[in-house]
């Protein structure tokens, strides 16, 4: 398997006025292609700091962070930009979807900062409406969308880039356990077709549904384990 | 190929924004909307006053240099009383030093006015009498419209003959063609040969209302018949004036020869008269003032307008900054799905600067349309040239582009982490 992240004791501090906090403490993992990995932790154990630097909008206070081989640490906000448009793929608790635009507008954004032409970006778009089973509604605005809805148009906008990496920020936290494993179905799906997701999630059924859970207690890793889950065993 | 999709692309997103804010984009576009138009309609106004004012001195002949007879202001004038006339102006020994020591005069010619009643039958009419050369006609700008004007036999055989202003013509013979008719002055008949336009401007100290009522004679017989003094009636008393010449009119060879012609004249005359009662007048040299005072107003008036358009800056820049108050969480998404700081700065000057040309374009069909009313209505000439609308509307959209910089900026420089997590 191809290492496709790799931390190499990365530390994060952030100042707080006069203290300063001590948010991730030497933390070290390879993440290989393809893999599904859920990060857990208690809030204050440093897990939405990780997912920030996992996901190049901030850069780690000490170490090294590589992404396809590319070291990224110590890249400018501009070249982080590039490095977020073109490898990683964001999915939010909260949806994010820009009200005013329409669902295919949406899904479209990553590649309209990639500077795609408009013709490519919608025929695209259009694709990968019809994957997560919304090619009719593409028209809608996400506020005439049900939350399931609103999540898996921002699933097929994380898809839009074609990224290495698709980051996922407690992705069920806002919806029902029906559309919860809907939603988780889909993770499955995009799993089997190749991606490499990581998952920040507080809830053990979303992290069971990966195959290795990392648990991070005050910024260290506290247990990296495999939970028998294979890509294989999907189907 | 990238940058050009991306330019068309975030126009269509700025668009899009403005359509979403439709009344209070268009409340921001008024306001640079009332910038353009007035600016656009005060230099239109300006340009077109201007112009009226520099074509009636360019009637009078820019290669000309005029001179005339001013009646000096009471008190000097009791001095200078000859024979119980009141005598004053300039003199034939004038203009002949005038002639000899201007270099570059090619020719010159001279007016001697005096006031009389013109008759016809029953009808009189009081008019100035003009003795002049043939060359008059020329040299200030006379428009011939029937017959003929003064000949140099005319003068020669100080033949009884004359050429009227054509609004006198038609009160004199009512229905009658006057040309060939005769009419009377100071008892002595006048055969009218030939009828002239009404001058656009007074000479030769001829009233206003005076100007319409012209009569022009061959100098000679002028002087046979007339004299050299002209008889004024103001109410019941009547006085006597002796001028020698009323105007005279120098053509030079040059325009450089015009503005030299000019100092020398007036240093002449200071010397040869002990009062101010003449006048020099220099046509090229009042349109140059014109242009220059065309300049100034320019200025003023651009001035005066663009503060309106400021005005509208600053209402698009309030409106920017609501604006990027109220999309931070868009801005934080667009972060993070690889919108880099340029790109989002991009953003809302488009928009900006969309605002401002969508204003500006309004401003220019308004400001375009105001000059041509007030033609219509004010009857003020009006000229709408290329700058006075380009100007307006560059400024307009460099406005845009002043007042989106602010606002732009924050939004670029928000933490995208923060942004995502704003509420």
């Amino acid at each position: 398997m191809n290492e496709l992240v790799r931390l190499d004791r990365v530390h994060k501090y952030y100042r707080m006025g006069h203290s300063s906090v001590h948010a991730l403490d030497g933390v070290s993992f390879t993440i290989g292609e393809g893999e599904y990995v859920a990060i857990m932790g208690a809030s204050g154990s440093g897990k939405s700091t990780l997912l920030n630097l996992l996901g190049c909008l901030d850069r780690p206070s000490e170490g090294a962070y590589l992404i396809g081989g590319q070291d990224v640490s110590g890249l400018n906000d501009s070249q982080l930009s590039d490095i977020r448009g073109r490898h990683i793929g964001f999915v939010f608790q909260s949806f994010n979807l820009i009200g005013q635009l329409t669902v295919l507008a949406n899904i479209e954004i990553p590649l309209f900062y990639q500077g795609v032409p408009r013709s490519q970006r919608h025929a695209h778009s259009q694709e990968l409406a019809e994957l997560v089973g919304l090619g009719d509604r593409v028209t809608h605005r996400p506020t005439e969308l049900s939350g399931g809805q609103q999540q898996r148009v921002a699933l097929a906008r994380a898809m839009a880039n074609d990224p290495l990496l698709i980051l996922a920020d407690e992705p069920t936290g806002n919806l029902d356990s029906h559309t919860t494993g809907e939603i988780l179905a889909l993770f499955d799906t995009l799993w089997a077709r190749g991606r490499t997701i990581i998952t920040v999630t507080h809830e053990d059924h979303v992290a069971e549904r990966t195959e290795r859970i990392i648990h991070l207690v005050d910024g260290q890793i506290d247990s990296d384990v495999r939970t028998g889950r294979t890509v294989e065993s999907l189907t | 190929m990238k940058a050009i999709y991306k330019v068309t692309d975030t126009l269509l997103l700025g668009l899009h924004s403005i359509s979403v804010h439709k009344f209070r984009s268009f409340l921001t576009a008024l306001g640079i909307l009332f910038g353009v138009w007035s600016v656009i309609a005060m230099l239109a106004i300006n340009e077109g006053a201007s112009y009226e004012s520099q074509q009636a001195l360019r009637e009078m002949g820019t290669d000309n240099l005029i001179a005339e007879s001013i009646k000096p202001p009471p008190e000097e004038s009791s001095a200078a009383r000859e024979r119980g006339a009141m005598s004053y102006g300039l003199t034939h020994d004038d203009v002949r030093s005038l002639a000899d020591n201007i270099p570059g005069v090619l020719r010159y010619v001279t007016v001697h006015r005096t006031e009389k009643s013109a008759q016809r039958g029953r009808r009189s009419i009081h008019v100035q009498v003009l003795g002049t050369s043939p060359t008059y006609l020329e040299m200030a700008r006379l428009r011939l419209t029937a017959g003929r004007f003064l000949s140099p036999a005319d003068g020669i055989r100080a033949r009884n003959c004359c050429v009227i202003t054509q609004s006198l013509g038609r009160r004199l013979f009512t229905y009658e063609d006057p040309i060939g008719q005769t009419l009377r002055l100071d008892g002595d008949s006048f055969v009218v040969i030939g009828l002239v336009a009404e001058p656009s401007r007074s000479f030769a100290g001829i009233t206003a209302e005076m100007i319409n009522n012209l009569v022009f004679v061959p100098r000679e017989t002028d002087v046979e018949r007339f004299g050299r003094y002209t008889i004024l009636r103001t109410g019941s008393s009547s006085m006597m004036e002796l001028v020698q010449v009323s105007q005279v009119i120098l053509q030079m060879a040059s325009e450089e020869a015009v503005i030299e012609g000019a100092k020398i004249a007036r240093s002449l005359l200071v010397r040869r008269h002990d009062k101010t009662d003449y006048e020099v007048t220099v046509p090229l040299e009042l349109i140059e003032q014109r242009r220059k005072q065309r300049r100034l107003w320019n200025i003023v008036f651009f001035f005066i307008a663009s503060v309106s358009l400021v005005v509208g800056g600053i209402g698009i820049m309030n409106v920017m900054l609501a604006s990027v108050n109220e999309r931070i969480r868009e801005i934080g998404i667009r972060r993070a799905l690889g919108a880099k700081r340029r790109d989002i700065v991009v953003q809302f000057l488009v928009e900006a600067v969309t605002l401002t040309t969508v204003g500006g374009l309004m401003g220019i069909a308004v400001g375009m349309l105001v000059p041509v009313i007030v033609e219509k209505v004010l009857k003020l000439k009006t000229i709408i040239s290329a700058p006075t609308v380009v100007l307006p509307f560059i400024m307009a959209v460099v406005v845009g582009l002043v007042s989106g910089l602010y606002p732009a900026k924050r939004a670029a420089d928000l933490d995208p982490i923060r942004a995502l997590r704003h509420e």
